[in-house]
């Protein structure tokens, strides 16, 4: 009893958190840190700032896909009700476009001056005003979407590997890393050199882009979800094990060496990941709910959220670092401060 | 505990025409009390009458795990886990394919993916034919058998088009298809809801749970692309030996293996073995006690192309623990 009382400290005296009763599908921070939001099942947005959570009706349908806005204080949402949607950080909302029954299913965007949104097989591009940019076509759905740091180019995966697209290009010949089979998942280093992606098979495919090198890592007992490169691109974070697994990306690695694993022994699937914007840090959520942050070189765990609020399928830091975001499939969200007090 | 939360999917299958829309727009506008998920396809004929609709495009990928027919439904996979999303708003899903797919990455599907597994569960694949057309397809497209084969429940439909001796001599051609299927008679699709929902086909437990038809097809006279026969073993199966001749026969024709269905008597075992797989997935587990009074025997179902009727009972009588004298 009290080893779960304690492992819920953090969130009793820094968390504030409501119980929504809708699937957490994304959660996500505004650019400038002040508001993050949850994308809830039953198609509305619950935003929250230090003060507390408030509902934003945003779709009819399932919310599925969350991201922030190119500007400091929106977001970007899209859902099975085929809308792509602007929503400030105050809550109200600007539909960018509309797309039938076709869901929107992966959002993202560049403070350069790109949106992006998924649906289907296409990519849709559009500018800051809202204005249609391009539609990417791809040989099958849009399964994971990324820009680059400098937003020069986009990454779409897809079945067979992934497109890369120069936004800004008149051509539209995208760059095809070939890799046969499902790939579901998507990151991009921060070095803009390696691309990754999860695999329908329980494995992770890789690209380096200079070399043309292929990478493998496999040996997941489930499918990763969630990829995240920590914050000078060192490590990989990945879930799909029964502990966070992280590849070394410096050394000649992943390829021959041996990940670290952090935060096992439980017997329960890491469902989410998320590297600290600033610190060789990472959070992560489980399938019972825990939700823990990770020192990658002590290895030291610091339980942030007990088990027993449903698997965490969403989790996400603000750009500072300062707060983390996360939410459960039971519909449990919460979000937490790390400021030094 | 887990299998009651579980969501469970009916696939309707049939060639274009055959009435699969008007079917599913039947099945959604009965007074049921029940809310569905239907996720149609692209080329659908018509509009379909519901509250929840996705539209999809049917993309099959081959698996990387060295088994060339291992193809699923990416889409699905997809979809389903959308769904699971806003699972409180429906209580079914109902799947429609193409007119010319291929069953067989639907099921597949279903076998494959861990959180499909279990979120949802394959309730049954439902396919419907065209009674007047029926004899024209199977003679010009692979597909229309294959649809046959997978089926759990065949719904004849336009009875109205065709007379009674065609219709019993239409039933009989399912029959060399596919021994298993529940076939019912139709016209304008009017089935009702209780044969077509909540079938528990791909449920262990109810494996060969209605006694396929063991009619001798000796008679090689019609021929069909696809065909299905059954075996029965009198003595106690020894389960090494059946793992491993089911292992070594399914990698090796599991391509023309389309189903396979099995409840199997272990030797000094009091519960029953149920098996089935789809292609080269196989499925296994024990399910409750024999029947009082029912004399432990196992039995044995395929469904496919170019079966060997010889060779299988041979293999299938080996694996008992005192083989009856060849």
């Amino acid at each position: 009893m009290s080893g779960l009382g304690e492992a819920d400290r953090l969130l009793r005296e820094r968390g504030i958190s409501e119980h929504f009763g809708a699937f957490v599908a994304a959660a996500a921070w505004t650019r400038d840190g002040s508001v993050c939001a949850c994308a809830l099942g039953d198609g509305t947005l619950a935003l929250a700032d230090a003060a507390g959570f408030r509902r934003v009706a945003a779709h009819d349908g399932a919310a599925l896909a969350l991201a922030p806005d190119l500007g400091p204080a929106g977001f970007l949402s899209g859902g099975d009700d085929g809308r792509f949607l602007a929503v400030a950080a105050t809550g109200e909302i600007t539909e960018i476009a509309r797309f039938g029954l076709k869901w929107v299913e992966h959002v993202a965007s560049h403070a350069g001056g790109c949106r992006a949104a998924a649906v289907g097989k296409k990519l849709h591009l559009f500018d800051q005003t809202g204005r249609a940019q391009k539609q990417l076509d791809h040989p099958s759905a849009v399964t994971g979407l990324a820009f680059d740091a400098k937003g020069k180019r986009v990454a779409a995966a897809h079945y067979n590997g992934v497109s890369l697209w120069f936004v800004a290009s008149k051509s539209d010949n995208p760059r095809r890393l070939e890799w046969k089979g499902s790939h579901i998942a998507l990151a991009w280093s921060p070095d803009n050199d390696a691309v990754v992606t999860a695999m329908q098979e329980n494995a992770l495919h890789g690209w380096r882009l200079g070399s043309g090198e292929h990478m493998r890592m496999s040996g997941y007992p489930a499918k990763t979800q969630s990829l995240s490169f920590s914050r000078g691109g060192k490590f990989l974070a990945t879930s799909g094990a029964e502990t966070v697994v992280l590849w070394p990306f410096t050394g000649g690695g992943p390829t021959g060496k041996p990940p670290v694993e952090l935060a096992g022994g439980d017997g329960v699937l890491c469902t989410r990941v998320a590297c600290h914007p600033e610190h060789d840090a990472v959070a992560a959520g489980f399938a019972d709910g825990l939700v823990v942050l990770a020192d990658i070189s002590s290895e030291r765990i610091l339980p942030v959220a007990a088990p027993g609020r449903g698997a965490v399928s969403a989790l996400a830091w603000s750009a500072d670092g300062a707060n983390l975001v996360f939410g459960t499939e039971t519909g449990f969200a919460a979000r937490v401060d790390f400021t030094k007090r | 505990m887990a299998e009651t939360q579980q969501v469970p999917v009916t696939v309707l299958t049939g060639y274009l025409g055959a009435g699969k829309t008007t079917l599913l727009n039947r099945i959604l506008t009965e007074n049921h009390g029940k809310r569905y998920a239907v996720v149609v396809n692209e080329f659908g004929e018509l509009g379909v009458d519901n509250d929840l609709v996705v539209d999809t495009d049917e993309e099959v990928f081959e698996m990387n795990n060295g088994c060339i027919c291992c193809t699923v439904r990416g889409d699905l996979i997809r979809i389903l886990g959308g769904l699971m999303k806003r699972r409180d708003k429906f209580d079914g899903i109902l799947i429609e394919t193409t007119g010319l797919a291929d069953p067989a990455p639907v099921a597949q599907t279903f076998f494959v993916d861990e959180l499909v597994r279990e979120k949802t569960r394959l309730d049954a694949i439902v396919t419907v034919v065209d009674a007047k057309n029926l004899a024209a397809r199977l003679a010009d497209s692979p597909e229309a058998s294959e649809q046959i084969a997978f089926a759990d429940v065949i719904v004849l439909n336009k009875m109205d088009l065709v007379s009674d001796a065609e219709a019993a001599a239409l039933e009989e051609r399912i029959r060399k298809i596919n021994r298993f299927a529940r076939i019912h008679r139709a016209t304008r699709a009017g089935v009702a809801i209780a044969d077509l929902l909540d079938q528990g086909a791909f449920d262990l437990s109810r494996v060969l749970e209605r006694q396929p038809d063991f009619l001798e097809d000796d008679s090689h006279s019609h021929n069909e692309d696809v065909a299905s026969m059954s075996f029965a073993a009198e003595h106690p199966i020894d389960p090494e030996k059946f793992n491993a001749w089911i292992s070594a026969l399914l990698a090796a024709q599991g391509q023309d293996i389309l189903r396979t269905k099995g409840i199997l008597h272990y030797a000094g075992e009091a519960r029953r073995f149920a098996f089935q797989a789809v292609h080269m997935m196989a499925d296994g587990d024990f399910i409750g006690p024999w029947p009082a009074g029912a004399k432990p025997a196992s039995k044995l179902v395929f469904i496919g192309r170019n079966l060997n009727r010889p060779q299988l009972r041979r293999g299938f009588l080996a694996c008992q623990v005192e083989p009856a004298a060849a």
